[in-house]
């Protein structure tokens, strides 16, 4: 499954790659929005719309009657990150969006060049004016991952009662839990919105493996009822890497 | 590996026992998922809705992939599976490149006037059957492809190949001209794009003769817009068979070897496509001496995230591309415009034509009417999330031979039912409009058809 190769890459990368070398002197990085702003015209405008609102043509289609629509750039809500909820992505996040695209929502944009994919990005960031002025605050993953023994499963499926994952996500993960059943659940946007079916990693959009999955808990997923269990995890940290172990194992993906 | 191989072999067996395993893949993949991913949404693992209002509709997000040559919009690269070599491709990466539609009608109900020998009210079950395998994609930056093949069971049951073409993308500039080579459907890029109709064309029931220059008896009239039909009565092609004139042709034929060339050098509001065709509805080779021309331009207003509209027109020039009963060649030309605009889940598309016969043979113009018209409307709404309703009205005024040409209108109404965003129940009906008028011809014959159908792509 080359996709999973793919995002596990990714991540190796993301975690080694500094801050790019653009953006030194001022002209640089105008002309870099400007860049951006051609590129974005061509292969964003269509869903995110010309002033970023998400409401571009095609927006409507992509979810009319559910989550999720194209996200409206000009709130500053992001869901993939590797920051504190609340709080804004750091470059490297918005890059690896373009990259790999959203699972069911939004294609990958890895045909436009690496160079292209930075510039689209900065120039994204122009629709929200938080950019220039909050420092976005990383999370920490606290460490590396646990191998997923036995015991360390069985913790995960402790946790993940404890935890009430089930109200959203169903008591078998199967994105079925009383309040999704409900029809409570709603993105920040209105629309209804569907828990994961948590034994099926195709379907996910923050990444597959251990580590992206430890960081979806983290940061939770902004504008939507997915939460960040960073406050709830303070002082044991290392149970999350329990919990991403657990839910893994309910994958039937090889 | 292997199946990379042997999948550029044109062998139809093998197409065959690799959509039946395909089949059972992709459908144990789609049950657990919440939306199904066929074809090209497989390889960008996104849902239909990205390029699709409904299956087979585009949305404008969709158009523009398929005017970038099967490419996002924007890029010169078909992105994550165009970087692979044949040598590497596994089952997973063919599911990838490889589409199948596959179509039955569970019931059929003709009701005919009985006044042509041999019809009379008919209910058929089980039949036919479609089965339609198409792979497409890109194989490396600015080139990508397209080919499809149909088995129509309880007809011939043949493999056909039906569209198989080359795309060049992106020369002189992003967007500035894509071109096609090949067998393709030029009217793929107008406002109602031939092929895309939510409507599908229910084929004719033919008696014969069958020879050459001999007009075969129609039993049912075959439902097709009528808007690209050729409209005349007394016309054959090349190979001396009757060209029916409810055929879909010139313009607007599922099928052309041409090549041609389509571009937005000007920004989104405006696309021009100009090409050449052999003409006169070939499959393959060229036994015209001479070739037909066409050109084509697009306006298109997409503003709002709820809106959308274009218009567009075109002229498409024959030169003997048809012959007449004597065997002289006449050249038939189109003229049309065409409109469509979206309103949320609301989808309303026409095409209004005029076609010409020029060349006629010397005192066949007392008896030939020249000019023909057809118009055909078909709109369509979401009423839920899984319910659309529709409707569409074609009107042929017919040309030809003014003994035995009728004109045509019908009316057709459906209500298909998405049980998965790529399978559907259909239950259609469409009836004659002009029942109350007499005559024997087959443009009063059909009185009306019941169907229900069940299709899925995957
Ligand atoms: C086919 C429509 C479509 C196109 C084209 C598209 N997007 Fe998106 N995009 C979406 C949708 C839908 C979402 C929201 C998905 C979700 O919330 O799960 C989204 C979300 C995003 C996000 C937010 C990710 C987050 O962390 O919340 C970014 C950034 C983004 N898109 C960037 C881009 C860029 C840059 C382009 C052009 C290169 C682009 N998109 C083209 C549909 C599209
Ligand atoms: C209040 C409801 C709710 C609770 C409680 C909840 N989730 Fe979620 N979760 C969601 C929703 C809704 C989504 C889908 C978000 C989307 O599609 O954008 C989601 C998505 C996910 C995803 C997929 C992320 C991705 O990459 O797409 C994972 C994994 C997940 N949840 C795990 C958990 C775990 C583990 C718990 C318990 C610790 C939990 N969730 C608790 C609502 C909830």
């Amino acid at each position: 499954m080359n996709i999973f190769m793919k995002r596990f890459g990714w991540a190796l990368l993301m975690l080694g790659m500094a801050q790019p070398a653009f953006g030194g002197s001022e002209m640089t990085s105008l002309n870099m929005v400007e860049d951006g702003r051609t590129i974005y015209e061509r292969s964003c405008l269509i869903c995110h719309g010309a002033s970023g609102k998400g409401d571009g043509p095609a927006a409507f289609y992509n979810a009319a009657f559910s989550a999720s629509r194209a996200r409206d750039f000009t709130v500053g809500n992001y869901k993939f990150r590797s920051t504190v909820s609340g709080s804004l992505p750091v470059d490297q996040d918005l890059f690896r969006t373009v990259t790999d695209g959203i699972p069911g929502s939004m294609p990958s944009f890895s045909g436009l060049s690496i160079e292209q994919r930075w510039q689209v990005v900065a120039y994204i960031k122009t629709f929200y004016s938080g950019f220039q002025e909050e420092t976005p605050e990383s999370i920490s993953l606290n460490g590396s991952p646990i191998p997923s023994t036995a015991a360390s499963i069985q913790r995960g499926k402790a946790l993940f009662e404890e935890m009430d994952c089930a109200s959203c996500h169903g008591k078998q993960a199967r994105g079925d839990g009383s309040v999704a059943l409900a029809g409570e659940l709603k993105d920040s946007r209105g629309l209804l919105i569907s828990p994961n079916d948590l034994t099926n990693r195709t379907g996910w959009k923050n990444g597959t493996t251990v580590r992206d999955m430890v960081r979806t808990l983290f940061t939770g997923l902004d504008g939507t009822p997915m939460p960040s269990y960073e406050s709830q995890l303070a002082g044991h940290k290392e149970d999350a890497w329990h919990l991403a172990n657990y839910i893994l194992s309910l994958s039937h993906h090889e | 590996m292997a199946y990379g191989e042997r999948f550029f072999q044109p062998c139809l067996k093998t197409a065959l026992a690799l959509a039946f395993v395909l089949f059972s893949t992709s459908l144990a993949g789609c049950i657990s998922e919440a939306e199904a991913i066929p074809a090209f949404a497989r390889k960008y693992e996104v849902n239909c809705h990205v390029c699709h209002t409904r299956q087979p509709r585009l949305n404008p997000f969709g158009e523009q992939f398929l005017e970038n040559g099967y490419q996002m919009p924007g890029t010169e690269d078909g992105g994550i599976v165009a970087k692979l070599k044949y040598g590497d491709l596994t089952l997973d990466q063919v599911s990838n490149y490889l589409g199948v539609l596959f179509a039955t009608t569970g019931i059929e109900h003709t009701e005919l006037k009985r006044e042509i020998e041999g019809s009379g009210d008919q209910t058929e079950l089980g039949s036919p059957t479609i089965l339609r395998l198409f792979t497409a994609g890109t194989i490396t930056n600015n080139v990508g492809f397209f080919v499809e093949t149909t088995t129509i069971f309880g007809r011939s049951s043949e493999l056909e190949l039906g569209r198989a073409f080359v795309t060049l993308n992106n020369l002189g500039g992003m967007n500035w001209g894509h071109l096609r080579v090949g067998r393709f459907d030029p009217s793929a890029y107008f406002s109602m794009a031939r092929g895309r109709p939510q409507f599908v064309p229910i084929g004719p029931k033919l008696a014969p003769p069958f020879g050459a220059f001999s007009t075969p008896t129609v039993n049912r009239w075959s439902l097709t817009q009528s808007a690209y039909a050729s409209k005349f009565y007394g016309l054959f092609n090349r190979s001396r068979t009757a060209i029916q004139p409810y055929d879909s042709t010139l313009f607007n034929s599922p099928e052309e070897v041409g090549i041609d060339i389509h571009g937005r050098p000007f920004g989104d509001w405006f696309l021009y496509q100009v090409g050449v065709l052999n003409g006169g509805n070939e499959r393959a080779g060229d036994s015209n001496n001479s070739k037909d021309w066409y050109v084509m331009t697009r306006f298109d207003y997409a503003q709002s995230h709820d809106f959308s509209a274009n218009l567009s027109g075109f002229a498409y020039f024959g030169n003997h591309n048809a012959k007449v009963s004597t065997n002289a060649d006449v050249s038939r030309s189109r003229y049309g415009v065409g409109a469509r605009m979206r309103y949320k889940w609301l989808d309303i598309y026409g095409a209004y034509t005029i076609d010409r016969v020029t060349d006629l043979p010397s005192g066949m113009e007392s008896t030939f009417d020249s000019t023909a018209t057809g118009v055909t409307v078909e709109a369509h709404a979401m009423v839920t999330d899984r319910l659309l309703l529709g409707t569409r009205y074609d009107h042929l005024d017919a040309g030809g031979l003014l003994a035995t040409r009728k004109s045509a209108t019908f009316v057709g109404v459906q209500a298909k039912y998405y049980l998965r965003s790529n399978m559907a129940f259909t239950v259609r009906d469409d009836f004659n409009v002009r029942n109350v008028e007499g005559g024997t011809s087959a443009a009063r014959n059909l009185r009306n058809r019941f169907s229900v159908d069940l299709s899925i792509v995957f």
